[in-house]
């Protein structure tokens, strides 16, 4: 299990490849941190690659966005799978951070 | 005779009374009366006599009345009435002894006589006294033992369970009838771990609530032992050392117990004095389990019990059962008896094992005639469902230490079950999500002490759902029972807390938790459509 990470459009993406779940989200999480650290305004997280996601997963997405809100900045996530989509809505994170069907649509929601 | 005892003298003639009352001051304490009025006064009175000398011949109400009056009133009924009667007036005492009078005397009185008479009497009077006493005590002793009898009942009925564990390897139902008398039958059935279930029969000596005791102790013993010992003959040896201290009842108890290993259909059996459990074969053929492994428990300490081991194959059945059913006996004293309990079931098919103890019960209270049942009843019957190769294929259980990156290895493992078994991806993903999410709750919050331990992970197919079943030794803890987050709170006020165990509540179609024997089970059903 591994993570991408890359710039899309001058926005930071996290792609994790495989399972994101509690033994592989700490790596999410210090790519997330290093990269708000080093000045990242914005986090697109990119589920084209995910297999699954635990609470551990979300556990990430939510301490994204509390990193970023004070900053003025957003995390949103794209191309989640259908279980993916269920565990977004049913923890109520669909409501917190804006999901999109395509990366393309996701970054421009940013700038 | 502590008390004083009172006589009273009935008679129209002063001279006569006179007389008797100073023949019998010195050892009585002596009332008069000078007719029969005054007679059924003093006997009615607070403080009644202990015998009265009647005569008969008086004026107004003569001494028959007087008689027949004193019979007829409860109050004075008891008291004896020795008739005091003029010589040769033989038809006289008849008609007197006819109508409850004690006995007589003749005049000219003899001192003597009338002392030895009166002597007799009293200590008859004494006698009955002492015998509804006693009497009285027996009805209440009685009232007690019927009083104890109900608790001890009710013990038994509270400690042997109705939900039955099961699998699509085996099906087992169990019934108890206790008699009107409480005997000492049990019986229990438990899963010991994700392959292993543990049943037994037992029937103590004895009555009332030192029986229901015995048989509680007896239970809990077998339980907590079988939950870390394979072995039922060292089960029961452990069981019988304990139950044999300090039994000043001398109460005992038989017992077969079984341990079936559902996935092999091996059952290792240990029968301490308990009669022989028939077992049936799919085609038909009928075995009975004769083998002995010791003694009664609780009568020989020390005493080291053997065990064997049946092999169950698929259709199998095996009934066990209390010498209750086989002793039951009709009014005119014939046996219920083995041969028609065997004919029973080796005719019976298509049926399940709640129908087949079902009908035995009821064959057994037909045979008796109603209302007759003496002693305990206890029928267990247990099918083999099992069919071992297939049911591998589909079914992975193992074990993983409490370490979060062991989970990686459980979701690999699955992973690949669900490839072979064509399981969505869906479905896969949530059932990994599942694992992930549950696993890490036990290896972080289940124990508190720096040991390993070991966590058994059992993912079945079972017709078109996946049944994932988590075992841990860790403190007792029901998740499911933790509140629901709050799913509407902002970003800001938002936690993590119960989330995981939130999201599996709600995407699995069935969950489940309990404790089973210092383990926590949580059982999760997930209907699925193969690829």
């Amino acid at each position: 299990m591994s993570m991408e990470t890359k710039k899309e459009q001058g926005v930071f993406v996290i792609s994790p490849i495989g399972r994101l779940d509690t033994n592989t989200s700490p790596d999410a999480e210090r790519l997330i941190v290093e990269a708000i650290d080093s000045g990242e305004k914005n986090v697109v997280m990119d589920y084209t690659s995910t297999e699954y996601i635990s609470s551990a997963g979300l556990r990430v997405v939510l301490k994204t966005a509390k990193l970023l809100k004070p900053k003025g900045g957003v995390i949103v996530v794209c191309n989640g799978n259908e279980q993916i989509t269920e565990v977004f809505e049913i923890s109520g994170f669909s409501g917190m951070v804006a999901s999109f069907n395509s990366l393309e649509e996701a970054v421009s929601s940013l700038n | 005779m502590d008390k004083i005892q009172k006589i009273l003298v009935v008679d129209d003639e002063r001279l006569n009374i006179n007389l008797l009352v100073e023949l019998l001051k010195p050892s009585y304490k002596m009332m008069a009366a000078i007719n029969g009025q005054q007679a059924i006064k003093a006997a009615n009175s607070n403080s009644p006599p202990d015998l009265i000398l009647l005569d008969i011949m008086m004026p107004e109400m003569d001494g028959y009345e007087v008689c027949k009056q004193l019979k007829n009133d409860p109050k004075t009924k008891d008291i004896p009435i020795i008739f005091v009667t003029a010589m040769g007036q033989e038809e006289s005492e008849a008609k007197g002894l006819d109508l409850g009078a004690a006995d007589y005397l003749t005049k000219p009185i003899s001192p003597a006589i009338v002392e030895a008479r009166v002597k007799t009497q009293l200590a008859l009077k004494q006698r009955h006294e002492e015998l509804k006493s006693a009497y009285k005590i027996i009805e209440e002793q009685k009232k007690r033992m019927q009083n104890e009898l109900d608790v001890g009942r009710e013990i038994q009925l509270a400690m042997v369970p109705s939900i039955f564990p099961a699998s699509h390897m085996y099906n087992i139902y169990a019934s108890l009838e206790p008699a009107r008398e409480v005997g000492g039958d049990f019986y229990d059935v438990f899963n010991i771990d994700e392959e292993h279930v543990c049943f037994c029969v037992g029937d103590v000596s004895g009555k009332g609530v030192p029986a229901a005791l015995f048989m509680a102790m007896a239970k809990t013993l077998i339980k907590s032992r079988a939950s870390n010992d394979p072995s039922t003959a060292s089960i029961v040896t452990h069981v019988n050392d304990e139950l044999s201290q300090d039994n000043e009842g001398c109460l005992f108890v038989t017992l077969f117990v079984c341990i079936l290993n559902t996935l092999t259909g091996k059952v290792l059996t240990t029968n301490a004095g308990h009669n022989p459990p028939i077992l049936r074969r799919a085609n038909g053929v009928i075995e009975l389990l004769k083998r002995l492994d010791g003694p009664v428990v609780a009568a020989i300490e020390g005493f080291a019990y053997k065990e064997g081991f049946v092999q169950l194959n698929k259709g199998d059945s095996l009934l066990l059962f209390t010498d209750g059913v086989t002793e039951a006996d009709t009014a005119h004293g014939e046996f219920y008896g083995d041969p028609r309990l065997v004919s029973l079931f080796e005719n019976t098919e298509n049926r399940s094992p709640k129908q087949m103890v079902e009908q035995i019960l009821s064959d057994v209270h037909e045979f008796e005639g109603q209302g007759r049942q003496a002693d305990d009843i206890t029928v267990m019957v247990l099918d083999y469902l099992g069919e071992m190769q297939s049911e591998q294929d589909k079914t992975i259980s193992f074990q993983v230490t409490n370490a979060l990156n062991e989970i990686e290895k459980v979701v690999d493992l699955f992973d690949e079950f669900a490839t072979n078994n064509k399981v969505n991806q869906k479905v896969k993903s949530t059932i990994s999500m599942a694992l992930d999410d549950l696993l890490t709750n036990v290896v972080s919050y289940a124990y508190n002490d720096e040991q390993q331990h070991k966590i058994g992970v059992r993912i079945s197919v079972v017709e078109s759902s996946i049944v994932v079943v988590i075992t841990d030794d860790g403190m007792p803890f029901n998740p499911f029972q933790m509140e629901n987050p709050n799913t509407k709170a902002s970003i800001e006020e938002r936690d993590m807390g119960g989330l995981g165990i939130h999201l599996v509540k709600k995407m699995f179609d069935h969950v489940a938790y309990h404790r089973n024997i210092e383990k926590n089970v949580v059982t999760l059903v997930k209907q699925f459509t193969a690829k």
